[in-house]
């Protein structure tokens, strides 16, 4: 007996937009890495606010880690920084 | 004896001559209870992200220094006191980072307009 091809799912095309909902991650849009750990990571501070205007919302809300892709390490870290510059009002 | 940083920021109707006897007098405190000071910045005139206590701006003297746990009693005492200061803080570190200057583009920005 000869078996079906699956064609049906082949054809179907691959859009990146195409998502079930909102929050469900799409290969194509995020990275998988953590941008902040690495060799090269830019150094996580109170002081460096370019950095840190990254992981906030447009209300002063912090992004999480589902969106931003950052390692659970690293966001405990972001967070108290986010924290101590709001204190000083920089962000 | 550990390393640590401590922003201040005062109010912005100060006059100079005060501000420089505020850092003179933070800094006296740091040296008085066995401290040593490491490096002075000042950021200068900077925009708040929200106003503080009715204020817009403000000025921010930074420090970095090595100290005890008296020095941070001492500065945290005359800190809350001080009628010219808004906001401060003090953040332990292992190691300082001396080189890298995040603030002093945005202050020389200010002079020259």
């Amino acid at each position: 007996m000869k078996r079906k091809s699956n064609k049906k799912f082949n054809k179907r095309p691959q859009n990146p937009l195409n998502k079930l909902s909102l929050f469900q991650k799409s290969d194509s849009r995020f990275s998988k890495t953590c941008p902040l750990s690495g060799k090269d990571a830019p150094a996580v501070d109170y002081k460096n606010i370019k950095l840190l205007k990254r992981y906030i919302s447009d209300t002063d809300k912090i992004m999480p880690a589902r969106i931003t892709s950052v390692s659970q390490n690293k966001q405990r870290k972001l967070t108290s920084e986010i924290k101590k510059a709001k204190i000083l009002g920089l962000i | 004896m550990n390393f640590y940083e401590h922003t201040l920021i005062a109010k912005q109707d100060i006059s100079t001559p005060d501000l420089e006897k505020i850092e003179k007098k933070y800094e006296d405190i740091i040296t008085k209870t066995a401290g040593k000071v490491i490096k002075v910045e000042k950021w200068g005139l900077m925009n708040f992200a929200k106003k503080i206590r009715a204020y817009n701006k403000g000025f921010y003297i930074h420090y970095k220094f090595e100290g005890e746990s008296k020095t941070l009693e001492e500065i945290k005492k005359n800190s809350i006191i001080d009628n010219s200061l808004l906001r401060h803080l003090t953040v332990k570190y292992k190691k300082l980072d001396t080189e890298t200057e995040y603030f002093k583009e945005k202050y020389n920005n200010e002079k020259k307009k």
